[in-house]
């Protein structure tokens, strides 16, 4: 494996994650900040605001990557009956 | 398989159904949480005396999987016994809406795993959380989709098997870095990661082209690992 | 002789897992995409049949695709629900023990109430007689919003009622637990946990909404149709389905 990244950055074709992540904060829609808009927050952490739905979006999208099995739930059965109080008519 | 074909001598077909109906149940159950199953659970909990017959059993549970809810199990670590589901239906395109909201978490982990992968396999930690914080999820604050983020891709997404979190060594103080899990090699499809990350920057899948091999010859045994359980 | 299941089949059914729940529309459009996914035939009134071939495979897995109507629209609803109680059934992990028993509890509240529905308040008080775990409030108001977003409960301006999901699924366990204190449709015949009941002290009949709307939707004056009463509640209107958005 590090071989493999070691040869890769010879290849020329390293994956810079910079880019990655402008890139991805484009898709998930970001909403940039006008200059001088806002104060920075957290030391420039802050470069304007995700949309709610910013990780659904990419969650949807990248679906088709997994062949994850859908998962089954349910109610009935997770507990233990307990026989209803018993009942006062005698047959 | 004579053991076998003895044990099932003193079973009646109808013993065994509902032996394997049962050791099914308890993978859909078990699978809830993702976490991969190991044999010796199975036997402890399901098989009991049926032990002597087990090979027979898992391969009556692995073709109902398949034949009524297409998934397939596919046992990712032959030393210790572990088993997963994963799906054998490719999700249609147009159909993702009906088969309700993406799990969000499918999104972290993309991220991730599509990092390592691009990288070359390996990725130190600190590089990943960086990556993070530039996409708004801080690990040292709860985020509103994800909770504990630190928690969940060191020790969540490592259980299910999705990452491995190793430690690098000779580093002081101790440095760890990620590579991808035994379950991620199996459910997870490297040809699309590379195709989703040419899509998302506008180029195409051979320009990287380690990758691009790496993605395709993992394209064959990967196939060739799951039809024979020999890795 | 039941028919084999294919791919269209599978897939549906993983839908069913994923969903738990889908109205009738929603499963006429999955049935509908199955089939031309792969390409099989889809002929639009055979989705029971459809259904029934998925069930005729389930049935000795101790599940079931199960048909169930909804209170709240009375719309027909499918549900994949587990049908059998077992040692490993109970291993299910999505609630802790001490969530199942504030659930009960829950459960319990709703099916004693005369509205059918608990308040979070009622619910927040019944954590007190709990012997297992004493529940923080923050911890009963977490619990309690999980258990709607799985769709176990719903909820209304702090009020909890049964998802059509519970009904469907948990009707056994509920005929069993509570007999006796549990009321009947006077139109339908099936369990009402929210609904209209008659005024009239010597009839006290309890009617769905849903099947209110229908059974006086012609009808100038609402009369009981037990005891021929006048019906002093607010006649719902008719749920139309919502036309589907695309
Ligand atoms: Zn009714
Ligand atoms: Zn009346």
């Amino acid at each position: 494996g590090k071989e493999k990244a070691s040869q890769m950055l010879s290849d020329g074709t390293a994956f810079d994650h910079i880019v990655f992540a402008e890139n991805l904060l484009s898709f998930m829609g970001l909403n940039r900040l006008e200059e001088g808009e806002e104060e920075q927050q957290n030391g420039g952490a802050v470069d304007g605001y995700l949309p709610q739905d910013a990780w659904q979006r990419v969650a949807q999208w990248s679906q088709c990557c997994f062949k994850t099995a859908p998962t089954f739930h349910y109610m009935m059965g997770s507990f233990h009956t307990e026989p209803p109080p018993p009942k006062q008519k005698v047959e | 398989t004579s053991q076998v074909l003895k044990g099932l001598e003193n079973l009646t077909e109808e013993q065994v159904y509902q032996k394997t109906a049962e050791v099914l149940q308890y993978f859909l159950v078990r699978d809830q949480k993702k976490i991969p199953i190991r044999r010796a659970d199975i036997m402890k909990h399901v098989v009991k005396d049926y032990r002597n017959i087990y090979p027979e059993i898992i391969k009556r549970t692995a073709r109902t999987l398949d034949q009524v809810f297409g998934l397939k199990l596919v046992e990712i670590d032959t030393k210790n016994h572990t088993y997963i589901l994963i799906n054998k239906l490719e999700e249609p395109e147009g159909m993702t809406s009906s088969s309700g909201p993406a799990n969000l978490k499918s999104g972290l982990l993309f991220v991730v795993l599509g990092l390592i992968f691009m990288k070359g396999g390996f990725v130190r930690e600190n590089l990943i959380w960086n990556l993070l914080k530039k996409l708004h999820v801080d690990i040292g604050q709860k985020h509103n989709d994800f909770g504990d983020v630190k928690k969940l891709i060191t020790e969540e997404f490592v259980r299910q098997r999705y990452l491995e979190y190793v430690k690098i060594p000779h580093t002081e103080p101790v440095e760890h870095e990620f590579c991808w899990g035994q379950r991620a090699d199996v459910e997870v499809s490297k040809v699309k990661i590379l195709e989703l990350m040419a899509q998302l920057h506008k180029d195409r899948p051979e320009s990287w082209s380690q990758q691009y091999k790496e993605a395709h010859s993992a394209l064959s045994t990967s196939s060739q690992a799951t039809s024979s359980s020999q890795r | 002789m039941s028919q084999q299941m294919d791919n269209s089949h599978r897939k549906f059914l993983q839908s069913m897992m994923t969903n738990g729940i889908v109205d009738e529309q929603r499963a006429a459009m999955l049935y509908q995409q199955c089939c031309d996914t792969y390409k099989t035939k889809c002929l639009p009134d055979k989705l029971n049949d459809f259904i029934d071939t998925i069930n005729s495979k389930l049935q000795p897995l101790f599940m079931q695709i199960r048909k169930g109507w909804s209170e709240e629209d009375g719309q027909q609803h499918y549900a994949l629900v587990n049908v059998a109680e077992t040692d490993i059934s109970r291993m299910s992990s999505d609630y802790a023990d001490y969530e199942l028993v504030l659930f009960r509890k829950t459960i319990e509240l709703i099916v004693v109430s005369e509205t059918g529905q608990a308040s979070s308040t009622d619910i927040l008080n019944s954590t007190d007689t709990m012997t297992t775990k004493k529940l923080k409030k923050s911890e009963t108001e977490h619990l309690l919003n999980r258990l709607v977003r799985d769709k176990w409960l719903t909820e209304k301006r702090g009020e909890y009622s049964l998802s059509t999901r519970c009904v469907i699924e948990m009707e056994p366990y509920i005929r069993t637990m509570y007999q006796e204190q549990l009321k009947m449709c006077h139109i339908c015949h099936n369990i009402a946990f929210q609904c209209q009941i008659c005024e009239n002290p010597t009839c006290c009949i309890k009617i769905h909404n849903p099947c209110v709307a229908r059974y006086f939707k012609n009808k100038s004056e609402p009369r009981c149709p037990a005891c021929d009463d006048f019906w002093p509640h607010e006649i719902p209107e008719i749920h139309q389905p919502l036309s589907q958005s695309k």
